[in-house]
């Protein structure tokens, strides 16, 4: 039972300081979360502390594998409309 | 246009005095002696000060506890220059030993900001490590931190004691749900909280926090972002709000969106103010408050004066091969200080004299112009057309001469083939000077020349190393003269 955190992190340093468990620590290239320390904030808080205030939709993964925020739940933008941006941007 | 231009900075003072009707002192006027003098050296603060010192940002707060929609918070670009991007993070070490490295090789660096690229009140201990340091260590420099407010309240006590006279928190709304729809989230008491509900408590912590500024005897200024169709229509309202509870200065700011910014308005396509539409609304602000307009929207890791950047120079590579004396430094420093500070006193005595006299000879009625001026800062116009990394535009009248804005040469990001439809960086520029009708500079190649005369912009490069004020009011006159501008017809002045 732990949280991950995956290569789309950018650093902000936002989860480590609300993890109740002391779990998340700096590396490289980017934060990680310690399996053994982690309690998925079980007893402490109803809802995943790191994936709480983490802002890029899919760095932080359920025990499931399952991005906990997924790509539109947290910036709003529709994950089409960012694809299409990209590839708009992609063909110049 | 512009006519409600002129007619609004008499009625915002009742009266236009004649030392200040115009530039830098008319968005001061209005302040009590003790805060003037606390701010009138600050580059960020006075628009005449901003020729002449500079500031630095540190980048050593990555964490945010809200959401914004003209944020991404993956921000690491080095060919951009917004808030909120920046190239290198630091610790607080790291951070206090760069100060020091730039305050020794920039004297007329005075202020030293905690900015980001995340909110530095969401990494308490990071921001008030480095202030406290460098309150110790280099006691000779003005500490500032903006915020969005979030964390505020629980932090002024603490400001309190870092001896932080300045704070900037950017309130783009008083009404939650027009915050909804520019705040998705806030990271309150341990929930993400979306929508009006999150906004909601987002601006009673902004108000709260403000207010305990305030009642601390801490300066506050407030920036908002002007985003059309969003809260443009709000802000006159924001401004009200903010100077009722004690805010010094008012800085709206146009939303920078660009879709390759990734952020929510960049990928969604809302568009940003006009040059006019912002101009509009900080005239229209002015008559409540004390408005700023030479914002340049810097990085959370600018060096330099305003509207340079010299990052590049103190990289943590190169200052870690500095040694820095900061005692020796401090001496120099305030021997340099003292001259810049004579050299202003004695400009802005020229300039209310020389504003007087042309006050007294000036019996014009003519509409009033916009130009542009090429400067590098010192008050005088003094850079190459095409060396001119921004304009500043400042409008003359039968009143006198205003500073407006600044705007850039060119683009936000990098400037590669990608961006501006194969326009070449001369169009872009003659493109960004829109709306005006000479530009000053030091000097004009034959090309630019030919295409500014054709944009109906003339090209003036005979006030080389002149003061800004005094060349503006001469070419104005100029035009005059020679019979270019029309005269504003008695009845709407009459009427004004």
């Amino acid at each position: 039972m732990a949280v991950k955190i995956i290569e789309s992190c950018v650093n902000c340093f936002a989860c480590e300081p609300v993890c109740p468990s002391k779990a998340i620590y700096e590396a490289k290239p980017h934060f990680l979360v310690d399996a053994k320390k982690c309690t998925e904030c079980e007893g402490d808080f109803p809802d995943y502390q790191c994936a709480s205030i983490c802002p890029i939709e899919g760095a932080i993964l359920d025990s499931l594998g399952l991005a906990i925020n997924p790509p539109g739940s947290l910036t709003g933008i529709p994950p089409e409309k960012m694809a299409e941006a990209m590839a708009e941007l992609q063909s110049h | 246009m512009q006519l409600p231009v002129i007619n609004d900075a008499p009625a915002s003072k009742g009266g236009c005095s004649a030392s200040s009707c115009g530039t830098t002192e008319n968005q001061m006027d209005s302040l009590p002696d003790s805060i003037r003098e606390k701010v009138q050296n600050h580059p960020c603060y006075s628009e005449d000060a901003h020729h002449y010192f500079a500031r630095m940002h540190v980048a050593v707060a990555p964490a945010c506890n809200i959401q914004c929609h003209y944020c991404n918070r993956k921000y690491d670009c080095a060919n951009e220059s917004r808030p909120g991007v920046v190239s290198e993070l630091l610790t607080p070490d790291q951070a206090v030993k760069k100060t020091m490295a730039v305050a020794a090789n920039i004297p007329q660096m005075t202020v030293l900001g905690i900015a980001g690229p995340g909110d530095p009140l969401a990494n308490p201990e990071r921001t008030f490590e480095t202030f406290r340091r460098l309150s110790e260590e280099a006691p000779d420099i003005k500490l500032c931190v903006s915020t969005n407010g979030l964390a505020l309240p629980d932090a002024v006590e603490e400001l309190s004691k870092h001896n932080i006279d300045h704070v900037t928190i950017t309130i783009n709304c008083v009404d939650p749900e027009i915050g909804a729809k520019i705040y998705p989230w806030i990271y309150w008491k341990n929930k993400r909280i979306k929508g009006i509900k999150g906004a909601k408590i987002l601006i009673e912590q902004q108000q709260k926090g403000l207010e305990m500024l305030i009642a601390k005897g801490i300066l506050v200024k407030v920036n908002s972002v002007m985003i059309p169709g969003v809260n443009d229509q709000h802000l006159a309202e924001v401004s009200k709000v903010v100077k009722s509870k004690g805010a010094f200065l008012h800085n709206v700011m146009p939303l920078i969106a660009e879709a390759e910014h990734g952020t929510f308005y960049g990928v969604m396509g809302q568009r940003g103010p006009t040059h006019d539409e912002l101009q509009d609304l900080q005239d229209a602000c002015s008559g409540d408050m004390n408005m700023m307009r030479h914002c340049r929207q810097c990085r959370a890791d600018a060096v330099g004066m305003l509207g340079e950047d010299r990052g590049d120079e103190f990289t943590l590579d190169k200052i870690e091969d500095m040694e820095i004396d900061y005692q020796a430094a401090m001496e120099k420093r305030k021997v340099i200080h003292q001259a810049i500070q004579a050299e202003m006193d004695s400009k802005r005595l020229e300039k209310a004299t020389k504003v007087a006299q042309h006050k007294a000879e000036l019996k014009l009625t003519t509409r009033p112009v916009l130009m542009a001026v090429a400067t590098s800062g010192q008050g005088i116009i003094n850079v190459h057309f095409g060396h001119a990394k921004e304009f500043l535009i400042y409008e003359a009248s039968p009143d006198g001469v205003r500073f407006i804005s600044h705007r850039k040469a060119d683009q936000y990001c990098g400037g590669d083939t990608t961006c501006g439809d194969g326009e070449s960086t001369l169009q872009v520029t003659i493109r960004a000077l829109a709306g005006c009708e000479a530009v000053l500079c030091s000097k004009v190649g034959y090309e630019p020349w030919e295409m500014l005369e054709a944009a109906g912009i003339a090209p003036n490069g005979e006030h080389a190393m002149e003061p800004i004020e005094e060349a503006v009011m001469a070419v104005y006159k100029e035009m005059a003269a020679a019979g270019k501008l029309d005269n504003i017809p008695e009845a709407v002045r009459a009427s004004a």
